[in-house]
């Protein structure tokens, strides 16, 4: 972390990006950090109303307090989840092309700076960019289960990536009286927060990818779309695929017609299975930035 | 003195299109070395590859004796680039814009603001400090691209084009601080299309064409080559053709060409000789009763005049 801090302290294309950054109209002052703490405060007491105590009516005001707020705050995480990670390549896409538009990636790459850094600097750059919006549907993370009904119910429509958390949602509106539910529902809220940022990632990383070999930053942008619309679908294909095949390895049983509907029901480890399934895409996506993020070096450092 | 810049075979291939051909070249350290040529010749090539930005297709450059091609961080540690544009951001401040390059070069935060108000004054800004690079004029931006090439104090400027597009003025001010570099121990290697444009600041001249060096030595040396081959501009009123075979037949002249195009009925005369000789000539052909109304030494473009015998020798 320490390490983290002090590669950014020291690269001066983020440092640049960052005093550019601060200048713009838009970009909230320091009061806007103000909003986290209270949010932070309002999802911990609902949680501890809901979790210290046994009483009945302190239980059901938390779920009314999370129900009235949730609305609202679920709204805005299924925005943030939808919106930033479609921010994210049109921002990464319009870097390092910029530069080489402007005749300036050639001076930059003339100086000691590595290609790492300039790549690295520039999505870091993007990255603070999105920073307000990425803390906050970190902190409204609590939320997510209203942004994930929310965001459900649009999924089919608007690739929503956080919104397709079924598994959970089975359990919760099935399974009620399972041991497993709050797992699951933390599973949810963990998988909800950690899919749109790992979206973001792997959007920002097609972006950078595409903006390394794109003269242009109108070409790049556009491109980058149809590059990251492009990944989404191989990424949809690949879960469709792997989704039967995890059942297959685990409990081939359950492609018996008998068996399924039996009254014993499919084995536990089927049941909660597919709430882990995406789980998995998170990590290939967050896999896939990296490898697309030193793509984007390697191909820079060739010339 | 020890060679700054070496190259051996360099061959730059772009698919089908060969735009550095076997190229021999020799920077001597503290020289300011001409490179000229025509536009497409090679030029920005080469200086792209001896800056790292291009790596050669085949061939070995080396920069203050390291391989451009391994070791480009030395390289790039030795040398100040700057290329044919600008390359300047639009919302950056003359000091920002320098304070930046000079942490790209890990200069230490602590020095950096000494240096760029010593950079400003070299290349004579420092009363623009804090406007936006976009408000400079185009000669004001050339002298701030030369202050970032000069950021981390390299041995060796590579500098293309960088009195194109400039007025006169500002042209004799790049010309003024070139000067300045040159007594501060820099070796210079800079380019142009036009030879008379840097030939007053060069030690050294390399003349490349279709990417090869097809001349390279002193300013003395290269002058004695331009001087002892003069073209010579012959208007008549008749008897083109009979001057033409007359012309030909006397000591001194290389060659005799009709003018084509722009004043046509000329005659071209290359001419070995000093100015006596020349005086001789026209004499000569008076006495010999040709009507001559013009009589007058191409000296315009003496860069046209070398590329046309650079690839006469050549050839």
């Amino acid at each position: 972390m320490i390490g983290l801090w002090r590669a950014a302290r020291g690269n001066p294309i983020l440092q640049w990006e960052y005093q550019r950054i601060r200048r713009r109209r838009w970009w909230p002052g320091r009061r806007f950090y103000l909003f986290y703490p209270v949010l932070l405060g309002v999802a911990l007491g609902i949680g501890v109303m809901l979790l210290a105590t046994d009483e009945f009516g302190v239980r059901v005001a938390a779920v009314a307090i999370a129900a009235i707020l949730g609305l609202p705050l679920g709204l805005l995480v299924w925005f943030l989840s939808t919106a930033l990670p479609w921010i994210a390549p049109a921002l990464t896409a319009a870097t390092i092309a910029r530069e080489r538009g402007m005749g300036t990636l050639d001076l930059l790459r003339a100086t000691l700076l590595t290609e790492r850094s300039i790549v690295l600097g520039k999505l870091g750059a993007c990255m603070i960019q999105l920073w307000p919006g990425i803390l906050l549907l970190i902190l409204l993370s609590p939320f997510q289960i209203t942004g994930q009904l929310v965001g459900g119910l649009g999924s089919g429509l608007c690739l929503c990536p956080c919104a397709s958390s079924d598994g959970a949602f089975l359990a919760l509106a099935l399974g009620f009286g399972t041991e497993y539910v709050w797992v699951l529902v933390a599973l949810a809220v963990v998988l909800g927060t950690l899919r749109p940022l790992a979206a973001l990632a792997l959007n920002a990383a097609v972006g950078m990818f595409v903006s390394v070999l794109s003269r242009s930053t109108g070409v790049a942008v556009a491109a980058a779309y149809g590059a990251v619309l492009a990944m989404r679908a191989f990424l949809w294909l690949l879960m469709s695929f792997m989704t039967p095949m995890f059942f297959l390895v685990l409990d081939p049983a359950i492609f018996d017609p008998a068996y399924a509907y039996s009254v014993s029901g499919p084995s536990q480890v089927v049941q909660w299975l597919p709430s882990f399934l995406p789980l998995l895409e998170v990590v290939v996506e967050f896999a896939g930035a990296v490898m697309l993020v030193g793509g984007a070096i390697w191909w820079l450092k060739r010339g | 003195m020890a060679a700054i810049v070496e190259t051996k075979g360099l061959v730059k291939r772009y698919g089908q299109l060969t735009a550095v051909k076997d190229l021999d070249l020799v920077v001597e350290e503290g020289a300011v070395f001409g490179f000229v040529g025509p536009n497409g010749a090679g030029k920005t090539t080469t200086m792209r590859i001896l800056a790292t930005l291009l790596r050669p297709t085949a061939g070995e450059a080396r920069v203050a004796g390291y391989s451009v091609r391994k070791d480009r961080r030395s390289v790039r540690r030795a040398i100040g680039y700057m290329p044919d544009f600008f390359g300047v951001y639009d919302d950056m401040k003359v000091w920002e814009y320098l304070d930046f390059f000079s942490a790209c070069y890990e200069i230490p935060p602590e020095t950096r603001r000494r240096l760029v108000g010593d950079l400003l004054e070299l290349v004579d800004l420092a009363h623009r400090r804090d406007d936006y690079v976009d408000a400079l004029s185009r000669g004001m931006k050339q002298r701030l691209c030369l202050a970032r090439a000069l950021a981390h104090d390299p041995r060796l400027l590579i500098l293309d084009e960088p009195a194109s597009g400039l007025d006169p003025r500002a042209r004799v001010e790049i010309r003024e601080l070139l000067r300045e570099l040159q007594a501060m121990g820099k070796t210079i290697f800079v380019s142009s299309h036009i030879l008379l444009e840097i030939e007053e600041i060069c030690t050294h001249i390399g003349i490349i064409e279709a990417g090869q060096l097809v001349a390279t030595g002193t300013l003395a040396e290269m002058r004695q080559l331009i001087q002892s081959h003069r073209v010579v501009r012959v208007g008549l009123t008749g008897r083109i053709e009979e001057a033409h075979a007359w012309l030909s037949g006397q000591s001194g002249v290389m060659g005799v060409e009709p003018v084509t195009g722009n004043g046509e009925g000329d005659l071209e005369v290359m001419f070995v000789g000093d100015d006596e000789a020349l005086a001789g000539l026209l004499r000569e052909m008076v006495i010999a009763g040709f009507p001559v109304v013009g009589f007058r030494e191409e000296a315009g473009d003496l860069e046209d005049v070398f590329m046309r015998l650079t690839k006469g020798i050549v050839s």
